[in-house]
Formats: C-alpha cells, sequence, structure tokens
C-alpha cells in the first residue's frame, strides 16, 4: 500500500481559468483526427511516468500498473483483494510454514524462454539478499529459504505462519539471467511473461508495449498500449478531445467530469474504489487523548456535504480503511453521522466548555497539515468552518509535498490529511494500528495504543484461515472505528475517462489497468 | 581582437567556476542533514550510512570539493538517488530538445520582432506603431501558463492545424515556441523601436536621407545595423528567461527537456540531478553571453578596440 502521493502542481494557477475554458471547449466542435498510434494500438495518458519497470523496484502506483501488464505474479488479486493463482497453477500449505506453488506448464518469456522454478526463485532471492536496495526487502523478511524440487515446483519456507506473505507473492517474474547480470539494480527495460512485452521506456515521456503472441492464457487483443506522459491535467484533457488519448484514469479533476460526460465519442466509468481519505491525530496531544474529543471531530463534520460540493459528489462516506467489497470488509462498526449538537455536548463533557457559546473564541485550537494541492486545501478550508461551529479552531497550514509527508511520518503534527491507496492486505491494520508501529519505525503515526487491537492484529497475521482472519479483522475494525486514532473521511470514486473506440474496458476498484488484457480497438 | 578575446575567455572561465562553485555547495546550504532530506527521517540507518559514503558526504567538505572537481573533469555527474541512472546521461537525453525549443523561441522572438520594431520606428505616430505597442503589451504581459492552454485550445483543438503536445515532428515545435518567445519578441520589438528612433535623428541618419536615401531606406540600411547592438545585448539577458521559462512551458507541453527534469528531480529532492540541471543551465547561459559578446565585438569595433560602447 502507498499514501496518496499528490504532486504539486506548477500550474494549480491556472484552474483559476478553468471554468471560462471548459465553456469554451463545450462550444468548439472538431472531429477526432487519425491517431498518430498505429492501428489497434490503445493510448493511455499519464499525469507521471513511472521511475522504474523492474517488479522488484516498482513501487509507484503507475509503475505497478505498466507491471500489471508486463509481467505474472505467482498470484494475482481479484477485485476483493482475495489471492488467485495466476503463473502458478495452484498452491498449497502442507504446513503453516510452507508455501509450495506448482508452475503451469508452457509458460514462455517474451525472449521465447521458457518460466521456471528458478526464474521465481532467483527473483525472490534477489529482492530477500542483504545487499538488495529493494523497498520490496522488508515484506520478504519473512521468508527462510526457497527451494526447487523440480523446475516447476517452488517452496517458501516461513520463519513463522505469516498470512501477509501471499501479498508478496503478486510480484512479477524475471528471467534468472537478466536478474544474475543486474543483481542489485533495477533493470531498464525488463522482460516479462506477461501479455505485452517492452519496447520502449522512454522515461517521463512514454512506455510502449506490444503484444505478446505467446501469451499461454489469452493472448491480448489489443495490438499494444503505449503510455503517454501529459504532466498537466488540462493539457490531458485537451489531448483527449483532440483523440490523441483513448484512456485516462489518474488525477482526473471532479469539476472536469460534468463537461467530460458531454462530449462525443466520450464514456465515463466511474466505480467506488479503494482509497481511504481520513483525518490523522495525534494522540499524544492531551486534548485529542480525549475519546470524547476525537468523537466530537467525527460528529461535527458533515462528510456528505464535502463530498457533494467539493468532490462532485465522486466518493462514499467512509466507516474504515477497509473498503465495501474487500473480503475482510465488515460494516458493523460504530459510525458518526453529522451531529453539531452532540459534538458540543462531548467537548462540554471533555472539560473544554465553550468560552463565549455562539462568539467567535474558541474552545480550543489546533494546527491541521495538509499539502499545496489546490483541492486539499479547500477540503481543509471547509473542515475548518465545520469544527468552528463547534467551537474548535483550526490553524491550517500547508506544505510542499516532501515537507508535509516528511512531518506526517516523524509524527510532527497535531491534525493531518491524507489516503491510503492500494490497500490489499489487512495487514495494514498492524502496520497503521499496532503499537509496536509508531513512528519513526512504523505507519502508526498518531501513536495509537491499545491492548486488544495490538492482540487482534497480531494473531490476523499469523492465522492462515480466510474465514478465521476475517473474523478478527470485523472485530479489529469494530474496536478501531470505536477508539478513532483516525477519522474516516470518505472511499473515493475511480474516474475514468475512454474513447468509445475502446471497447472492453472495465474499471477496477483497485485501480489498476488490468482489465486492459481484454480490451479492444474499435475504429469508428 | 585577440587581447579582448582572452579577456572575455578568462571572464567566462571565472563564471565557469564560480557557477560549478555554488552548484557543489547546493548540497550543503540545505538546513539540516541533506541525507534525512533525500530518504526522510525514518529511513533505514544502514541505508544512510550507503548514500552518505555514496555522495561522499562522511568526508570533509575540502575532500569532498576536491573529488567533486575531479569527477567534473571526466564527465561524471553523479547518479540519481530516484532512478539510479547516470545523471549524465539523463540530461544528454534531454538537453537537445531544450535546446531545439530555446532555438526555435529565440528565432521566432526575432522573426516577430524585427518587423514590428522597424515598422514602428518608421511609422512612429500611425496605426502600425500602435498595433506593435498592443502586441508588445500582450505579449509582455501575459503568462505562458495561461498563453500555453489557450494556443492549444485555439490551433490544435479548434482549427486542428497542430498537435497539442509532445515532442516530434516541426509541427509540435511551434505552439511551444510561440509560447515561450512571445514575451521575448515584445521586449525585443520595442527595444528596437526605442533605439532605432534614436538612431534616426542621427547625423548619420540625416545624410542619408540628404543624399536622396527614403525613409525606409534610412531605417533598414542605415539605421538598423547602428541600433542591433542593445538588441544583442537583451538576447544574451533575455536567454536567461528563456532557459528558466522552459521549466513552466515544457511541463505545459509535455516537452521532454531539461526544464521538466529540474521540476521532477526538486520534487522528488533528487539532489544530484537537481545539481546536473543547474550546472548545465548555468553553464549553457555562460556560454551564450561569452558568443553574443564576441559578436558584439564583431558588430561593434569601438569594443574590440577596447573603446567605450555608445
Amino acid at each position: 500500500m502507498l499514501d496518496g502521493t499528490r504532486r504539486v502542481s506548477a500550474l494549480s494557477i491556472f484552474l483559476v481559468t478553468r471554468g471560462a475554458l471548459c465553456l469554451a471547449l463545450c462550444i468548439a466542435g472538431c472531429e477526432r483526427d487519425a491517431s498518430t498510434a498505429p492501428p489497434g494500438y490503445a493510448v493511455v495518458g499519464l499525469d507521471n511516468g513511472p521511475v522504474t519497470l523492474d517488479p522488484r523496484y516498482a513501487t509507484d502506483a503507475i509503475g505497478s500498473q505498466i507491471g500489471d501488464l508486463l509481467f505474472d505474479g505467482l498470484t494475482r488479486l481479484d477485485d476483493q483483494a482475495r489471492y488467485f493463482p495466476h503463473l502458478a497453477a495452484d498452491w498449497n500449505t502442507p504446513d503453516p510454514l510452507t508455501f509450495e506453488f506448482h508452475l503451469r506448464e508452457g509458460v514462455l518469456f517474451h525472449d521465447g524462454t521458457p518460466v521456471t522454478a528458478a526464474d521465481v526463485k532467483a527473483t525472490f532471492d534477489s529482492v530477500r539478499a542483504p545487499d538488495s536496495r529493494s523497498p520490496k526487502g522488508v515484506s520478504l523478511a519473512v521468508i527462510e529459504a526457497i527451494d526447487t524440487p523440480d523446475p516447476l515446483t517452488v517452496r517458501f519456507h516461513l520463519r513463522e505462519a505469516f498470512a501477509p506473505f501471499l501479498d508478496a507473492t503478486t510480484m512479477g517474474i524475471l528471467p534468472a539471467r537478466a536478474v544474475a547480470t543486474s543483481p542489485t539494480t533495477a533493470i531498464a527495460a525488463p522482460v516479462g511473461s506477461g501479455p505485452f512485452r517492452l519496447v520502449e521506456f522512454a522515461p517521463d515521456e512514454r512506455v510502449v508495449l506490444v503484444r505478446f503472441e505467446h501469451y499461454a492464457v489469452r493472448p491480448a487483443r489489443l495490438a499494444g498500449v503505449i503510455f503517454k506522459v501529459v504532466p498537466d491535467g488540462l493539457v490531458r484533457l485537451l489531448e483527449f478531445r483532440r483523440g490523441g488519448l483513448d484512456l485516462i484514469q489518474s488525477a482526473i479533476e471532479p469539476d472536469a467530469v460534468a463537461w467530460l460526460r458531454q462530449q462525443p465519442h466520450t464514456e465515463v466509468l466511474t466505480r467506488p474504489g479503494t482509497g481511504f481519505q481520513y483525518l490523522g491525530l495525534n494522540l499524544s496531544d492531551l486534548r485529542l487523548s480525549d475519546i470524547r474529543v476525537r468523537r466530537a471531530i467525527a460528529y461535527a463534520l458533515d462528510r456528505k456535504a464535502l463530498i457533494r460540493t467539493l468532490l462532485r459528489g465522486l466518493a462514499t462516506p467512509a466507516s474504515g480503511l477497509l473498503a465495501p467489497g474487500h473480503w475482510a470488509y465488515s460494516g458493523d462498526v460504530p459510525t458518526y453521522g453529522y451531529n453539531p449538537k452532540r459534538a458540543a455536548e462531548l467537548l462540554d463533557e471533555a472539560g473544554y466548555p465553550d468560552p463565549d457559546g455562539d462568539g467567535p473564541a474558541p474552545r480550543f485550537r489546533l494546527s491541521y497539515k495538509t499539502t499545496t494541492v489546490d483541492l486539499r486545501k479547500r477540503i481543509a478550508e471547509a473542515i475548518q468552518a465545520q469544527l468552528a461551529r463547534v467551537g474548535i479552531a483550526l490553524d491550517i497550514r500547508s506544505y510542499e509535498w516532501g515537507t508535509f509527508y516528511g512531518d506526517i511520518k516523524r509524527g510532527n503534527f497535531q491534525i493531518y490529511s491524507l489516503s491510503w491507496v492500494g490497500v490489499a492486505d489487512p495487514d495494514i491494520y498492524f502496520l497503521t494500528c499496532h503499537s509496536s508501529q509508531v513512528p519513526p519505525v512504523g505507519n502508526n503515526r498518531g501513536r495509537f495504543v491499545d491492548a486488544s487491537v495490538d492482540a487482534l492484529t497480531e494473531r490476523a497475521r499469523h492465522t492462515l484461515d480466510r474465514d478465521e482472519r476475517a473474523r478478527l479483522y470485523a472485530e479489529t475494525q469494530q474496536r478501531v472505528a470505536e477508539l478513532l486514532p483516525v477519522i474516516p473521511l470518505w472511499w473515493n470514486t475511480n474516474v475514468a475517462v475512454l474513447d468509445t473506440r475502446l471497447r472492453g474496458f472495465e474499471l477496477r476498484a483497485d485501480g489498476s489497468l488490468r482489465s486492459l488484457r481484454d480490451a479492444w480497438i474499435e475504429e469508428r | 581582437m585577440t587581447a579582448y578575446l582572452l579577456r572575455r575567455l578568462g571572464l567566462a572561465g571565472l563564471s565557469v567556476f564560480g557557477v560549478v562553485t555554488l552548484v557543489f555547495l547546493l548540497i550543503h546550504v540545505i538546513p539540516g542533514d541533506p541525507v534525512d532530506a533525500m530518504l526522510g527521517e525514518t529511513a533505514m540507518a544502514a541505508d544512510k550510512e550507503a548514500l552518505r559514503h555514496q555522495l561522499g558526504l562522511h568526508r570533509s567538505i575540502a575532500v569532498q570539493y576536491g573529488r567533486y572537481l575531479r569527477r567534473l573533469g571526466h564527465g561524471n555527474l553523479g547518479r540519481s538517488l530516484h532512478s539510479s541512472r547516470p545523471v549524465r546521461r539523463m540530461i544528454v537525453a534531454r538537453y537537445p530538445a531544450t535546446i531545439e525549443l530555446a532555438a526555435a523561441a529565440l528565432l521566432l522572438a526575432l522573426l516577430v520582432a524585427v518587423p514590428l520594431g522597424v515598422a514602428a520606428a518608421a511609422r512612429p505616430r500611425s496605426f502600425v506603431n500602435l498595433a506593435s505597442a498592443g502586441v508588445a503589451l500582450f505579449g509582455a504581459a501575459v503568462p505562458s501558463l495561461w498563453l500555453g492552454p489557450m494556443l492549444m485550445l485555439i490551433f490544435a483543438v479548434w482549427l486542428d492545424w497542430l498537435p497539442v503536445s509532445g515532442r516530434g515532428t516541426l509541427a509540435h515545435l511551434v505552439l511551444p515556441a510561440l509560447t515561450l518567445g512571445i514575451g521575448m519578441a515584445a521586449l525585443l520589438a520595442r527595444l528596437l523601436r526605442a533605439t532605432l528612433l534614436e538612431r534616426l535623428h542621427e547625423e548619420f541618419v540625416r545624410t542619408a536621407r540628404a543624399k536622396g536615401a527614403g525613409r525606409a531606406r534610412a531605417v533598414v540600411v542605415h539605421a538598423l545595423p547602428n541600433a542591433l547592438l542593445p538588441v544583442i545585448t537583451a538576447v544574451g539577458l533575455q536567454a536567461g528567461a528563456l532557459l528558466s521559462g522552459a521549466i513552466i512551458t515544457e511541463t505545459i507541453f509535455s516537452w521532454p527537456g531539461i526544464g521538466r527534469l529540474l521540476l521532477l528531480a526538486i520534487q522528488t529532492r533528487d539532489y544530484p540531478l537537481v545539481q546536473g540541471c543547474v550546472l548545465v543551465i548555468a553553464l549553457t547561459y555562460v556560454a551564450l553571453n561569452l558568443v553574443l559578446d564576441l559578436l558584439y565585438a564583431w558588430v561593434d569595433p569601438r569594443v574590440r578596440l577596447g573603446g567605450e560602447p555608445a
């Protein structure tokens, strides 16, 4: 999982003129020009290029998205974040410390050589190696050894029973030869075994993939996919309008969606996503350590109004980190609907009376950290106004991303707002709520400590049975929603804009582009 | 001329040395530990130590400076922290795009500015002058982050004449060059008009007129060459604006140049890459001004002979 990184657009000032431009665009009538892409290719617009495509090193969203088309991992995630066999035909766990994967027969790498157990072992071993600089090494630390009894069988021996281990098995597999030539650094043009192979990677400019004709499962229908980096959001829309792009799925401004819906040959897809936006609270602050104050803040927020006005309805009020649809999601948790009266009562009870009733003097002041992104600042101002109604004053401080994120990771804040994207394994509850994960070690940034959450998340990560895990996480979700270490805001809605000549594309909850494996182009 | 050339080369050398030193100091004037700033406070101690060694930051400043100069001498700019590719290779891949855009913008600026300036000077109280003043004011006042998308809207989306963004054919070059060059065109046009009007009242032009040259001939043949000196100076000074303006223009137009590379490097706190980009941009500026100074000397004999330029 990643924190939703939001880049500071150098052009945010330009957004001011957006309204006028949208109007101008609406009256513009122009036909799609002949696309510059070869026939049968889909062109995808990106706001940022991938840093690397090497599956051992790719952690950014777009690197993983393209990797999904280039590589097949041993397992893959379905829409409910359950693991399914992929490169492996199946797997079993003879004992809780051993995972045995059986590879499909006759699967080829893009260079024509067969995929064997030795390739799997080499890929994982190079990430595990002590001199590896791969950020994925930490999650593989639980592996004791890997052996390959025959060319199509890989056995992972773990140090302890560890359910989140399967998360690591979605990683793409590289040929052992390639790993040997580049053991500790990322490969610039990696060879995979997915339905597309890489033909060009121009950093921050474009990535070109073509169909791999010998793909074992079901060959792709697209002749190829071109990922084109267009950093500016408005220019991306102009490119799309002119017909230079078939698909945009990243960073679409909520305000642009209404305009896009009116365009010819344009389809706008929306689907509830898994991204989770929240308010982080520092529990070592005297006032925020009081559960009544945290609940009061939750009651004081009118999430529905924020979503309706600022996000144009493109979000759903959230009850916790895991979104509905995740296999471990539980809706049976306390929620906090908009209730400013209740909020005021709780604050009175906590010993923070309003000095002048409805007057301007606040009960107390807190600082709220956010980024310089325009939408984030507007959300901060709306939350400031809502909390002011119950007598809590917020001082909004917006920082450039690096400084902001540094402060958050250090635990240097009173309140901040951020999101989790790409959450797959529910072990995220251990990583964000367990008392061992406080800064600077882990992601329990608000320094939340609760013995029962500690016990639940520990047990859940060592339980291999999925139903039993789901039960433990249901209890965790309930406990966390009761104690509110963070205040849930909303789950984002994923948005994709596509040219109607792109067929068979399906928007996925996790925001991946996996369905391009089955999409095709139908010329008008 | 030789003495002048040597003096200018010496000065340029000194500037290069200053630039190189400033870029070196860049990493040391940031408050706090640069390794912390790059990796974040929560990075593993071992990773921090490794990076500290990779960058040589555990040594004294003097030793680091010596090593830095030696590496530069070999053309080694280090590796990007973000992508771990060699910085030199990343810059070499991007440099031609920036130069192409800057040269096109400069050419476009001159193509617009010279006729506009001359026309305005030739008819100082006419509609032409008023129009040229209007164009100049517009060009100077409009920010590229507004102008760029407007040009795209008109010429790419509505008229369908040119591509929206990206680099490739000559057609791709037109809109970004126009966006980047229009401010400079405005400045040069007004400057040229002012100097031309001044020259027109000088004796050598009056002599030419007395010998029967028409007003147009007096302006173009006699006054123009003399009015070019301040224009050359302005081009040199504005080159900096072209190179820094490229950061915004390149981002809007998805133009794969140094400006966009620098912006990304800053956003990802990739210090070796920031250093490399700043160094290359500054050196380009120094080199360009050296060339323009030599051009200046060639155009104006008083300069190369040691006199004071007018």
